[in-house]
C-alpha cells in the first residue's frame, strides 16, 4: 500500500478539493504525492490511484506516462533535466548534457547514477529559450548553463547545498518538489 | 429536405446536408471518397491521424475533413481538385508508412487492410525513409482475445476511442507522447472487456488482431455470410466467415437500427459450436446402443408412439420462428398436447402475454432507437451487460446523450457509472415498482424515477428482464408503471429466440400471436388458420413437465434444440424425468449430458446451416441465411416436425419455407392486445426475512454449450464460480472475503470461493448460473432463487471433504 497512514490523509485532503463527480481531476496532484515518498510512481501507485479515483490503471497510467514530469522508473534523489531542443542545442545544451553525466556518474542510457543521487534526461523545450541552455534540478529553473556551471551545481548538490534557482522556489530533492506540486505545502517564496 | 439544411461545394458539385455534418460526410453524400483512418462513423471525431486533408477556400491552413462540419457557401476542395490537398495526403501517408513494416503478407489484415488500400490509391508508392524502422514484439498480448503488433499502429486512437465512448471499458489508452507513443494496456491489468473485439475491427490496419484468427485464412479464401448472432435476443447482425467449411471469425455488420456497427465478445469468438467434436449428423435410435438410422425408419417409430402414448415438448431459446411456428401447430393440431414450453421455469403473467403480441405494436413495444432518444430509462431484473450486451451499449448511448438511467437490480450492473442503482433484494422489485407505480413523494429512488418518468413526455422506457416474471405479479406491475406513466414497455427475454417462441406460441397456454388458449374468441382467430386445436386446457409449463415425466405420466418427451440438465432450475428433478419418461426424443446438434437418457436422437442442424428468421428482445423478426451447407442428413427443424406430422398420417400444411412463413405471418399480424392491468392492490411494506435468499443468473461467458469449443473467449472473460455476499450478512456470519462456503438450500449444496462485496444486495447471495465448478441449477427447485445457509466451510475439510454439489446432489435417477 502507497496510501496509507499519513498518506492517505494527504489523498484525502487533496481529493476533497473536487467535487464528488469530477474525482479523476484529483490524479495530477496525486501522482505528485506517490512520487514525493518514493521518488517515482510505481505500479502498485498506478493502481492505488485508478481505484481511489474509481478509473483504470490504464487511465492513470496514460496521464503519468504523458507529462515528463512523472517518473515511472527509479529515480534518483535529484533530477537533472537538461533541454536539448533547437534553441539549447544551438547554444551548447549537449555538451552541457554530457558534463552532467560525467559529474554524475550517470551511464549513458542508464538515466540513474550507481550511488542513487542523480537522474539526468533529456527534456524538451522548457519555455526559456532566451536563457538556453536550459536545466532545471528538481524542477527549478537554471538559466544559460554552461558545462562549468553544471559540474559546480552537480558539485553543490553533493555537498548537500541547494542551489538557488533563477526564479521561483528552490528545493532540496525530487521528493520535496514532488510534493509542492502536490499541492500539500506552502510553496517557500524564492 | 434535412433539418437546417447547409448548402456547400466539393469539388465545384453542389451538395445539401443537414447542419452540423462533417465535411468528409458531406464528400460521401456525392461519392467522393476522402482518404482517412481515424474516423469512423459512430465515434466522436478526434483528427488524429491527419490524412484526410482537403482545402476550404477562404483558410490558409489545409483543414481535417473529419473534425470540421459544413457552412452554408463553404467551397471544398479534395485531393481530386486541389493539388495542395494531394500532396498533403501523399506525404502523411509516406509518413504513416515510415516505421510500418512489411508485414502485409504475414499479416491477418493484408487484403482487407484500409492502409494498404489507402497506400495503394493515394500514397505515393515509394518510400524516402532509409534508417532502420522501429520494432517491437510481437505481438503483445492485451489479453487472450487480443494482440497488438504495435509497430503496424498508425496512433489513430480509434480503439481507445471505442472503449472511451462506446463500451466505457476503458483498459486502452494511448501512453507517452510524440515518438514513444503507443497503444497500451497497464502493466498487470488486461484487456478485460466484454467488448473488446470490436477494437479488432475498427482498426483501420492490421495492428490488432484476434488470437483466434491470428494467422488462420486470407481474406481470399474465405466464404461469407450475412447471419443474426444466436448468442443473445440482442439480435446483432454478424458476417459469418467460413473456410473450406468451417466457421473461422465473425465479425459484425453495421445495422443502425439494432446493433450500430458493435457485437459483443461472445457473438464474435464463441462460433465454433457447431464443428464441435459432439456434433452429430445422422439420426440414432437405441437398440443395444445408440444405433445409425434413417429419418424413414426412425420418424414411423416415432409417430407410432405418439399416436398411442402422452406426449410433451420442451424446447430452448434457439430455433428459428419457423421451427417454433411448426412445432406449436404439431402438439395443437397433430399430436393434441398443450403440454409444451420453450421457457425454464419463469412465469411472465400479462407482461408476457403483451410481448408476445407486441411483436409489430409500434404504440407500446420498445425498440434500439426509443432506448437511444429515450430520456429516462428505467431497468428492471437485468444485467443487460451480462444478458443482452449490445442493448447495454444503447443504454450507454443514452445515458452518452443525457438519457437518466434508473436501475432496480439485486446486485450491481456495468452500468454503475452511467445509472443510479438500487440494489432490491430479490422479490422485492414488487415493493419499488409499487412506490413507482404510485408515485411517491420525496427524494427516494423511486420518487425520482417516477417524476422522471412522468416527464418524458410518452418517451420514457421501461425495460423488464424475464427474471423479473418469476415473482407473481412483478412484471405486470413494471407493466403497469409504464401505463401510468405513459412510457413504452419492453419484456426482454434472454436467449436468441425466446422471442420467436413466445410469439409462436410454445407455451402451455399462448397460441401465436399472443392469443390465449382460454379466451374462446382468441382461440378461435389461430383455429380458422389451424383447423381444430385438439386440446383445449392450458398445458403443462416447463417445471411441470419434468414433474409429469419424473411421476412417470408422460411416455414420449421430446428436448428439442435444449440442455435441460445444464439450463432448467432444477438438476435433481430434471435428472429424474429424463430418467423416468418412457421415450426421450432428443432433436438436437448434439447429445451432449442427455446421451444416457436418449431413446431417439434426431439431427437439426445448426443456425448457420439454416434458413429462418429469428426474433430479437425488440420483437423484430430478421432472415438469416445459411452460411453452409448442412452437415451430414441434419434438417432444420421445422422439416423435422412437418415429417414427424406426415408419418402420423397427417400434415402441417406448408411444404416450403416461404408457405410456412406466411401462413405464420397471418397469425403474427398487428392485432389488439389485452388491456395493461390495473389490478394491484398494494404491495404492503416489505417483510423482513430471516433467512438469504439465493439468486442466479447466467454470465456472458459461461459454461453453456454454445461457448464450446470458445477457448480463449473463455480465458479472457470467464470466472471460475463464485458466491457474492453483502459486508453486513457476511460480518453476522463471521464470513471473510476470499474464504471458502458452503452453500445449502432444499435443493442440494455447493462449496465456493465468496466476495464480499457492497455490490450485491444485502440479505441476498449471488451465485453465476454456470461457471466452471458450480452448475447453480443444482441449488435450485425450478425458480432462479431460493432460499439459503452460507457457512464457512469447516476447519480441515478441504474441498475434496465436500461433495461435490454439481454431481451428487439430488437423487441421481
Ligand atoms: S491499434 Fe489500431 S485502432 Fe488502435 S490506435 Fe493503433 S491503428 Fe488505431
Ligand atoms: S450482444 Fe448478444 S446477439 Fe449481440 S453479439 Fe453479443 S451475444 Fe450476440
Ligand atoms: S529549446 Fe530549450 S528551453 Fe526552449
Ligand atoms: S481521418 Fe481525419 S484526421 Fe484522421
Amino acid at each position: 500500500m502507497v496510501f496509507e497512514g499519513p498518506l492517505r490523509a494527504d489523498a484525502d485532503s487533496i481529493l476533497a478539493r473536487y467535487p464528488e463527480d469530477h474525482r479523476r481531476s484529483a490524479v495530477m496532484p496525486l501522482l505528485y504525492l506517490a512520487q514525493s515518498v518514493e521518488g517515482s510512481v510505481t505500479r502498485e501507485a498506478l493502481r492505488e490511484i485508478g481505484a481511489l479515483l474509481q478509473i483504470t490503471t490504464a487511465e492513470v497510467e496514460a496521464v503519468a506516462s504523458f507529462y515528463t514530469m512523472y517518473r515511472l522508473r527509479p529515480t534518483g534523489t535529484h533530477v537533472i533535466s537538461v533541454c536539448t531542443n533547437l534553441a539549447c542545442k544551438l547554444r551548447g545544451a549537449e555538451a552541457v548534457f554530457e558534463a552532467a553525466h560525467e559529474a554524475t556518474g550517470v551511464a549513458h542510457g542508464a538515466e540513474l547514477s550507481d550511488d542513487g543521487l542523480f537522474t539526468v534526461h533529456e527534456e524538451e523545450c522548457l519555455g526559456v529559450c532566451d536563457f538556453a541552455p536550459a536545466v532545471q534540478i528538481n524542477f527549478c529553473s537554471h538559466d544559460t548553463v554552461s558545462p562549468e556551471r553544471m559540474r559546480e551545481l552537480v558539485a553543490g548538490l553533493r555537498a548537500g547545498e541547494v542551489p538557488s534557482p533563477a526564479r521561483g522556489p528552490a528545493f532540496d530533492s525530487f521528493k520535496a518538489a514532488s510534493r509542492a506540486l502536490a499541492g500539500l505545502e506552502e510553496v517557500p517564496s524564492a | 429536405m434535412p433539418v437546417d439544411p447547409i448548402t456547400l461545394t466539393i469539388d465545384d458539385k453542389e451538395v445539401t446536408v443537414p447542419k452540423g455534418t462533417l465535411i468528409i460526410r458531406a464528400a460521401e453524400q456525392l461519392g467522393i471518397e476522402i482518404p482517412r483512418f481515424c474516423d469512423h462513423p459512430y465515434l466522436a471525431p478526434a483528427g488524429a491521424c491527419r490524412q484526410c486533408y482537403v482545402q476550404v477556400e477562404g483558410q490558409g491552413k489545409l483543414q481535417t475533413s473529419c473534425t470540421v462540419a459544413v457552412a452554408p457557401g463553404m467551397v471544398v476542395r479534395t485531393q481530386n481538385t486541389s493539388d495542395a490537398a494531394r500532396q498533403a495526403q501523399v506525404a502523411n501517408l509516406e509518413f504513416l508508412l515510415l516505421n510500418h513494416p512489411l508485414d502485409c503478407p504475414i499479416c491477418d489484415r493484408g487484403g482487407e487492410c484500409p492502409l494498404q488500400d489507402q497506400a495503394l490509391a493515394f500514397g505515393p508508392g515509394e518510400s524516402r525513409f532509409i534508417d532502420a524502422k522501429r520494432v517491437f514484439p510481437k505481438p503483445v498480448p492485451l489479453s487472450p482475445l487480443v494482440g497488438l503488433d504495435r509497430e503496424r499502429c498508425v496512433l489513430c486512437a480509434r480503439c481507445t476511442r471505442f472503449c472511451d465512448e462506446i463500451s466505457g471499458d476503458r483498459f486502452l489508452e494511448l501512453f507517452a507522447r510524440s515518438a514513444g507513443e503507443r497503444v497500451s494496456i497497464a502493466a498487470g491489468e488486461d484487456f478485460r472487456s466484454p467488448f473488446s473485439g470490436n477494437t479488432i475491427q475498427i482498426c483501420p490496419v492490421g495492428a490488432l488482431t484476434a488470437t483466434p484468427y491470428r494467422f488462420v485464412a486470407r481474406p481470399f479464401d474465405l466464404t461469407s455470410g450475412d447471419s443474426v448472432c444466436q448468442h443473445c435476443s440482442a439480435g446483432c447482425n454478424v458476417r459469418v466467415d467460413v473456410r473450406r467449411g468451417e466457421v473461422v471469425r465473425v465479425l459484425a455488420r453495421e445495422n443502425p437500427d439494432v446493433n450500430d456497427a458493435w457485437i459483443c465478445d461472445k457473438g464474435r469468438f464463441a462460433y465454433r459450436h457447431a464443428d464441435a467434436p459432439g456434433r452429430i449428423t445422422t439420426p440414432l435410435i437405441r437398440d443395444r446402443g445408440l444405433e445409425p438410422a434413417s429419418f424413414g425408419e426412425i420418424l414411423p417409430w416415432l409417430a407410432e408412439r405418439c399416436r398411442s402414448g402422452r406426449v410433451a415438448f420442451l424446447t430452448g431459446g434457439r430455433l428459428m420462428d419457423e421451427d417454433y411456428y411448426a412445432l406449436s401447430k404439431l402438439a395443437r393440431t397433430v399430436v393434441g398436447t398443450n403440454d409444451l414450453d420453450h421457457r425454464r421455469a419463469f412465469h411472465g403473467g400479462l407482461a408476457e402475454v403483451v410481448a408476445a403480441a407486441a411483436v409489430t405494436d409500434r404504440e407500446r413495444s420498445v425498440t434500439y432507437r426509443d432506448v437511444e432518444h429515450a430520456p429516462v430509462i428505467l431497468l428492471v431484473g437485468l444485467d443487460a451487460e451480462q444478458e443482452v450486451p449490445i442493448l447495454h451499449l444503447r443504454i450507454r448511448k443514452a445515458a452518452a446523450r443525457g438519457a437518466k438511467v434508473f436501475v432496480v437490480h439485486p446486485r450491481r450492473t456495468r452500468l454503475h457509472d452511467v445509472a443510479e442503482h438500487l440494489p432490491t433484494r430479490p422479490g422485492h422489485e414488487v415493493f419499488v415498482l409499487d412506490r413507482i407505480r404510485e408515485g411517491v413523494d420525496g427524494e427516494s429512488f423511486e420518487a425520482r424515477a417516477a417524476a422522471a418518468l412522468r416527464g418524458a413526455g410518452g418517451s420514457g422506457v421501461v425495460l423488464v428482464g424475464e427474471r423479473l416474471a418469476e415473482h407473481p405479479l412483478a412484471a405486470d406491475l413494471a407493466l403497469a408503471v409504464a401505463s401510468k406513466t405513459g412510457s413504452r414497455f419492453g419484456y426482454v427475454t434472454r436467449r436468441a429466440n425466446d422471442r420467436g417462441a413466445l410469439g409462436a406460441g410454445v407455451h402451455p397456454s399462448l397460441l401465436p400471436g399472443g392469443r390465449r388458449l382460454g379466451v374462446a374468441g382468441e382461440r378461435a382467430e389461430v383455429e380458422a388458420v389451424w383447423g381444430s386445436i385438439m386440446a383445449s386446457e392450458d398445458g403443462r409449463d416447463a417445471q411441470e413437465i419434468l414433474q409429469a415425466c419424473a411421476d412417470r405420466l408422460v411416455d414420449v418427451l421430446f428436448v428439442i434444440g435444449a440442455d435441460p440438465l445444464r439450463d432448467h432450475p432444477d438438476a435433481a428433478l430434471t435428472r429424474r424425468a429424463l430418467a423416468n419418461v418412457g421415450t426421450l426424443v432428443v432433436q438436437s446438434i448434439e447429445l451432449g449430458d442427455l446421451e444416457p437418457f436418449a431413446s431417439v436422437f434426431l439431427p437439426a442442424a445448426p443456425a448457420a446451416e439454416k434458413d429462418g428468421h429469428v426474433t430479437d428482445w425488440e420483437g423484430r423478426s430478421q432472415r438469416i441465411r445459411p452460411v453452409r451447407d448442412a452437415l451430414g442428413i441434419s434438417r432444420p427443424d421445422w422439416e423435422i416436425f412437418a415429417g414427424l406430422a406426415a408419418a402420423m398420417g397427417s400434415d402441417l400444411g406448408f411444404e416450403t419455407l416461404e408457405e410456412l412463413h406466411e401462413e405464420m405471418a397471418s397469425l403474427l399480424a398487428p392485432r389488439a392486445m389485452p388491456e395493461r392491468p390495473n389490478v394491484w392492490a398494494g404491495a404492503g411494506p416489505p417483510q423482513w426475512l430471516d433467512d438469504l435468499t439465493l439468486f442466479t443468473y447466467p454470465l456472458l461467458v459461461d459454461e453453456g454449450r454454445l461457448s464450446d469449443g470458445a477457448e480463449e473467449l473463455k480465458a479472457a472473460l470467464e470466472d471460475p464460480a463464485f458466491a457474492e455476499m453483502h459486508p453486513v450478512d457476511a460480518e453476522k456470519r463471521g464470513l471473510a472475503d476470499g474464504v471458502d462456503v458452503r452453500l445449502t438450500t432444499a435443493a442440494g449444496d455447493a462449496t465456493v470461493p465468496l466476495r464480499v462485496t457492497e455490490h450485491v444486495a444485502a440479505g441476498s447471495v449471488f451465485v453465476p448460473f454456470n461457471q466452471p465448478g458450480l452448475a447453480a441449477n443444482s441449488l435450485l427447485s425450478g425458480r432462479s432463487t431460493a432460499s439459503v445457509t452460507v457457512a464457512a466451510v469447516d476447519e480441515g475439510s478441504g474441498p475434496e471433504a465436500v461433495p461435490d454439489a454439481a454431481l451428487a446432489t439430488g437423487p441421481a435417477a
